[in-house]
């Protein structure tokens, strides 16, 4: 138990939105983005999965680069949790590398998708009840926030949110396999961490 | 042929013990799932826990042995039934996304309830109750989307419009005000009866959920939200449980709920959409078809009276989930400042309303103000999702910029 362990917030007061917060927003939009691939077809189809693709890929470079290892320094039983998340996302990883190959309106595109959506999902909610919960209440708030700043920097690599219009702009545009988004990304973050305080994540 | 449960050929209890396999339901998907679907999911489990709780409360006013067993029997089937149903919900929903969908359940099975009441006095009962959960509504789904960071419609979808009902905060009355008339059991019409059953089970489940699962939530914020909605249902468990006839005996109104459990899955089984769920509906209702007719059994030994001059002589016009947007709207435009006096319904501050607000506030804002001004003040506006225009009282209209 560290001193932080039993902070409350006294009546009124509202704690500032942290990395959390910004990789809930993930979550939600990696769900709903599944469920516009599910639904639609032809070209509407392939430009949610784009989407699907670089969101995904950034997101899992920010888990592993900043957040599990956060997270062990701080769980009673981190390792064998964050062990648990490591294998899901591996498993996810693969899935996502055969379906980024596969034409979206292929016959054998969707059973494949919904077992990548069943791990994803599966696999974001045991975060956020076994690791997310655990990381705010142990974490402080300025490591919170530096991680923050983290995601926020792999966000930049593969804009996964872009407005109408500037889909095809050269800064938006990330070509490659997910392997070389997460890649991209992970450097990214390395290169943040060198600019971040030393309090930081 | 009408369908009249007492006469139908049902299962008969000592059949209707499950094995595990059978118990072991397939959840929906919490994506796909149309919203009406799990809204009656939502209600069938809150219509077993009621059943359950309600047997458990007769088992300890009688000493007699073999009616214990009778109903222990009973209750055991009903438990199991409760098992299936509540475990169509998936693992995958967040106790807040559940809580939405709760909420919608509330508004649009009040308020077809209000619209097909034939007692004016009951009527207004329901009308007065669901603008406060259309409030709850709103402000579940600003913290949803303040905290989970995902829009409520893609839970409701856009059956169910978002926005203030009569403003939560107001909805704290002193308990002496939340106690109505009770219905004459001899002169009140049996669906009049089924339906106070039914809106007492919806709000005595959502009591009892609020008040368990608020305190699983690590934000202040929300801890705090639930614990002031949990107070508004147990003032809505009061206003609704007092219209019943207390008068009326233990086994008649055993025989009242599975009358109304018949009713229910029989309604829901006409309008599901879902194949496998639809499945569980006619097969729940060849349960309680046998439920009743053991209750009925009972009632002719021990009081020798016949059930059927209880009950209505077919089964009425089926519930139906659909939407209320209009009827909400009119409700808004005309009731919301409505609170209670004594069993009436005023539109003055009154003397012990006043005291209530004061003791209860302390002078701050409550977690319902508080919720939406957070949202506010980060989102730059609250969440919303009007699909019939803006809201129709003024005062309660959305600032222009955070329509935007």
């Amino acid at each position: 138990m560290t001193a932080t362990a039993k902070r409350t917030m006294p009546y009124g007061v509202m704690p500032a939105a942290d990395v959390v917060d910004l990789l809930l927003q993930q979550h939600g939009r990696i769900r709903d983005l599944m469920t516009e691939v599910m639904g639609g077809s032809g070209d509407q189809r392939r430009a949610a999965f784009r989407q699907l693709v670089r969101l995904l890929s950034v997101h899992e470079a920010a888990e592993e680069e900043v957040v599990h290892p956060v997270a062990r320094r701080h769980a009673a039983a981190g390792d064998s949790i964050v062990a648990d998340r490591l294998q899901e996302e591996h498993d996810a990883k693969e899935l996502l590398e055969q379906l980024d190959g596969m034409d979206p309106d292929a016959p054998d595109f969707l059973p494949l998708f919904l077992r990548l959506r069943d791990a994803v999902i599966t696999h974001a909610v045991s975060e956020q009840r076994y690791e997310f919960n655990n990381l705010r209440h142990k974490a402080s708030p300025a490591e919170l926030a530096g991680m923050r700043l983290l995601v926020q920097a792999a966000e930049k690599v593969a804009p996964t949110h872009p407005h109408a219009g500037v889909e095809s702009a050269t800064a938006n545009i990330v070509i490659g396999t997910p392997t070389a988004i997460i890649d991209r990304a992970r450097d990214a973050i390395r290169a943040a961490r060198e600019r971040l305080p030393r309090s930081g994540g | 042929m009408p369908f009249n449960p007492l006469q139908e050929k049902g299962i008969p209890l000592e059949e209707q013990i499950r094995n595990w396999r059978e118990l072991n339901v397939e959840p929906f998907d919490p994506d796909t799932v149309h919203p009406y679907t799990r809204c009656r999911v939502i209600t069938m489990n809150g219509i077993e826990m009621e059943s359950i709780l309600f047997s458990h409360n007769f088992a300890r006013h009688t000493n007699d042995t073999e009616l214990r067993r009778q109903l222990a029997l009973s209750r055991y089937v009903e438990s199991q039934q409760q098992r299936v149903v509540n475990w169509l919900l998936p693992g995958w929903s967040s106790v807040l996304e559940t809580t939405i969908a709760y909420e919608q359940v509330a508004t649009d099975l009040t308020s077809w309830v209000a619209r097909n009441e034939p007692d004016p006095y009951l009527r207004q009962a329901y009308e007065f109750g669901v603008l406060e959960d259309f409030d709850h509504l709103y402000r579940y789904s600003n913290l949803y989307e303040m905290i989970e960071h995902r829009k409520a419609e893609k839970i409701v979808d856009e059956l169910t419009e978002v926005m203030p009902g009569r403003p939560t905060k107001v909805e704290h009355r002193h308990p002496f005000d939340n106690v109505r008339e009770n219905y004459d059991k001899e002169a009140a019409a049996p669906i009049s009866k089924l339906h106070q059953l039914t809106i007492t089970a919806a709000e005595q489940q959502t009591l009892n959920f609020y008040a368990n699962v608020g305190p699983q939530y690590m934000e202040p914020i929300a801890r705090q939200l639930y614990q002031e909605i949990a107070l508004i249902e147990e003032e809505h468990v009061t206003h609704y449980e007092s219209l019943l006839d207390g008068d009326q005996t233990w086994l008649e109104q055993l025989l009242l709920h599975e009358y109304n459990e018949c009713y229910l899955y029989y309604s829901f089984m006409e309008q599901e959409v879902d194949p496998k769920i639809k499945r569980v509906w006619e097969t729940h209702l060849a349960m309680e078809i046998g439920q009743l007719q053991a209750a009925a059994d009972l009632l002719r030994r021990y009081e020798d009276r016949d059930p059927a001059e209880l009950l209505p002589a077919e089964v009425p016009n089926v519930l139906l989930f659909e939407p209320n947007k209009q009827f909400l709207r009119d409700l808004l435009a005309t009731q919301m400042d409505l609170t209670t006096l004594g069993t009436g319904y005023v539109r003055e501050q009154h003397e012990r309303f006043v005291k209530m607000q004061e003791r209860l506030h302390g002078g701050e804002q409550p977690p319902s103000e508080r919720v939406v001004a957070v949202h506010e003040e980060r989102f730059g506006g609250d969440y919303r999702s009007e699909q019939e225009g803006p809201h129709p009282v003024e005062a309660f209209r959305q600032h222009a910029e955070a329509r935007a």
